[in-house]
């Protein structure tokens, strides 16, 4: 690459073809990423790829997808996804498949409307063509007494309308954890702290004498809502109605969500915004591992080390759906739970199965974790959707 | 900001950091070791410039990078430590109210008329990072590092993106600060949230890997200098280890150089498990950690175990 080239016209290219990989790329970085070849013309192969990582990535997760565009681009190589190795050595030409294990990026959005992307069985559901959409828009009319019906069927045993219905009645469920005290204050004349700045420029009006106290008071501001969800094969009937739960929760009380059975994928960048059918579908496409077996206890580990201890389930309402059924070692779910009992607030489970009649705690997972949980509630229909947001919303009594 | 100061500015950094090598060679002489990586994300984030977003696992040293880029430009680290609620008064400035009152007293005192413009002149002004930074004097930009943004409440991180984008700052009683040597910012985030694209968009991007076994060894000595040279290369080799291993908490780079100056205070010049064992609170911050390496036997650890 010594040889003149059209600087920008490369980074043009370039641009796109990782933007076609699914890494959203704005024009305003090929032509940063121009300035940045000009400025230091890359003698090495590796300069050109750090240069370009540094311009093109904006998280870890979008590593994978930038080292193949790049192995495809710089090399001219097919897709060599066999690439593996130190992970400070400079790569090698092709591609550097990470060796922590490509957490998934998100497939590209027109791969997963196209229904090329991997599908999980069953799950995809039609997209919304004009007959669909308009037998949405008839659902309200079709009677009081079919939504009656809806909010006792167990969610395993509902035809796609019903699940198009329940996202529906699903996203007017209240989910509000508990609130917590934030840094910030608000004037208030109830507060308890004196507010010096405003006091002292109300005093201006007194010739300098703080003759009336402003008083602020702390706000109050939700915690955080944190939901991992169990998809692996035995939770596969209820899969589909708890993504949507999962949608619902990141819209509308702007949750955290995961999924997982063997490994853990986030979900919250993939289900939030836009239009429902493609956010979901583009979270399905998203997750690898559908009704794959169930590691809970490492799933919720990964959570603990990657997530949770740097943050995000400190202080907050975590939510565990899932039938407790591990394939691992039961005693490694304990011990994660207790790890997250001691970071979160309260640390809700959701088992489905537990409405089943006779149903009994005893997979090995369940019963190693109940003693780590604040509340255990079931879930399985509509109704009992509602004690779960009640728990949710249940503050911490002392423990 | 006067074009003549401001490109005067870019010349002398120019001067200072031509290439990604030389980058790199200054680097090493304020005592930081970068890869290749780094120093090329480091070197655009100068030169281009362009804010700096830097992940990675904790205790790979992201803060050191901002440190030791502040002690090659010869010019002040100014650190913004987020957390949940920051707002403008603890980020950006405050008047400084006693003062003024104080102020008012005294001239009531001496009969003298209090005047306004000098009470809410820069006298009375308390300067917080963010502040600070954009007020730089120069020649060289300050380096403004703001650490853990991913703390901060997003309606903090849009108001950031305005500050980093105009380099400047509207105070209602003074007008505004406008940077004659815009600040070089240097962004941390532990991923507790994601950061919201705008503020993605502006920044130049890097992961920070833990390094190899042979440069970490090389930053432990650097760190410890009088430790033998075996010693680090058995202690980087063990840290190594560790962090494959499944760990709550694995070692960063901190804890390597600690546990190098802690077997060097014992006198030990090659890791093996008595030692591993007499000094593995130097490393393990965690009791289950601990006792899952014991249990495992810490042989593992020691001198050469890895090698063969």
């Amino acid at each position: 690459m010594a040889e003149a080239i059209d600087l920008p016209a490369f980074a043009a290219a370039f641009g796109r073809a990782v933007h076609a990989a699914g890494i959203p790329v704005a024009p305003e970085r090929s032509a940063r990423f121009a300035r940045a070849l000009a400025l230091a013309p890359p003698a090495r192969r590796d300069r050109l790829y750090w240069t370009a990582r540094a311009v093109f990535v904006s998280s870890r997760e979008q590593v994978d997808a930038f080292d193949r565009v790049f192995g495809r681009v710089v090399d001219g190589l097919a897709d060599p996804a066999e690439g593996r190795g130190d992970p400070n050595a400079p790569p090698p030409p092709g591609t550097r498949a990470g060796p922590r294990a490509a957490p998934p990026h998100a497939a590209p959005l027109d791969a997963a409307g196209e229904g090329g992307a991997p599908s999980p069985s069953g799950l995809r559901e039609p997209r919304p063509d004009g007959e669909e959409a308009a037998r949405e828009r008839a659902l309200p009319v079709a009677a009081a007494s079919a939504l009656e019906r809806l909010a006792t069927r167990d969610f395993g045993q509902l035809s796609p309308e019903e699940l198009r219905a329940l996202r529906r009645l699903m996203r007017e469920l209240s989910l509000a954890p508990p609130p917590r005290l934030a840094r910030r204050s608000r004037r208030d004349r109830r507060g308890r702290r004196v507010d010096l700045r405003a006091t002292l420029r109300a005093g201006r009006r007194t010739g300098g004498d703080p003759a009336r106290l402003v008083l602020r008071r702390r706000l109050e501001r939700p915690r955080r809502l944190v939901v991992l969800c169990d998809v692996s094969g035995s939770m596969e009937p209820y899969s589909r109605a708890f993504l949507q739960f999962l949608h619902a929760a990141v819209g509308g009380a702007d949750a955290e969500a995961f999924v997982f059975a063997t490994r853990l994928t986030r979900l919250t960048r993939a289900l939030r915004g836009g239009q429902p059918d493609l956010a979901i579908e583009r979270a399905s496409a998203a997750v690898r591992d559908w009704s794959g077996g169930t590691r809970i206890g490492a799933s919720l580990r990964r959570f603990v080390d990657d997530h949770g201890r740097r943050g995000m389930a400190r202080g907050a309402v975590v939510v565990i759906v899932s039938d407790g059924w591990e394939r691992g070692d039961p005693a490694l779910v304990g011990e994660q739970m207790a790890r997250l009992r001691r970071l979160a607030h309260r640390v809700v489970w959701v088992n489905p199965r537990k409405a089943a009649r006779g149903f009994q705690p005893a997979t090995g997972g369940m019963a190693a974790a109940l003693p780590w949980c604040d509340a255990f509630v079931a879930g399985h229909d509509l109704n009992a959707l509602s004690a779960v947001a009640e728990a949710i919303a249940t503050p911490r009594s002392g423990r | 900001m006067s074009p003549a100061a401001h490109s005067g500015a870019e010349a002398a950094v120019r001067a200072l950091v031509p290439d990604v090598e030389t980058l790199a060679r200054r680097l090493a002489e304020v005592d930081y070791l970068a890869d290749e990586g780094l120093a090329t994300a480091l070197f655009f984030a100068l030169r281009l410039p362009q804010p700096l977003l830097l992940e990675g696992e904790a205790g790979v040293g992201k803060t050191e990078a901002a440190k030791a880029l502040a002690a090659l430009l010869g010019t002040p680290l100014i650190r913004l430590q987020c957390y949940e609620g920051i707002d403008a008064a603890e980020a950006l400035y405050e008047w400084n109210y006693p003062r003024q009152l104080l102020a008012i007293r005294l001239a009531e005192h001496g009969g003298e008329p209090v005047d306004e413009r000098r009470l809410f002149s820069g006298d009375y002004l308390i300067r917080r990072p963010l502040l600070a930074a954009i007020e730089h004097p120069g020649p060289l930009p300050a380096v403004l590092l703001i650490d853990e943004l991913d703390r901060a409440d997003d309606d903090f991180e849009a108001f950031l993106l305005e500050l980093l984008a105009d380099a400047a700052i509207t105070i209602p009683e003074l007008g505004t600060v406008r940077a004659t040597h815009p600040p070089l910012a240097i962004l941390t985030s532990n991923r507790t949230r994601d950061l919201h694209d705008a503020l993605k968009r502006r920044c130049l991007y890097h992961w920070i890997d833990y390094p190899s076994a042979e440069r970490e060894a090389a930053i432990v000595r650097l760190r410890v200098p009088d430790a033998a040279r075996e010693l680090a290369v058995d202690v980087a080799g063990a840290v190594r280890r560790l962090r494959d291993g499944e760990l709550q908490k694995p070692p960063g780079i901190a804890e390597a150089i600690d546990w190098v100056a802690a077997l060097r205070l014992l006198g030990v010049r090659r890791l093996d498990a008595a030692a591993a064992d007499r000094t593995l609170d130097a490393v393990l911050k965690y009791r289950e950690d601990q006792q899952l390496m014991r249990e495992r036997g810490l042989q593992r650890l020691a001198a050469g175990a890895g090698d063969g």
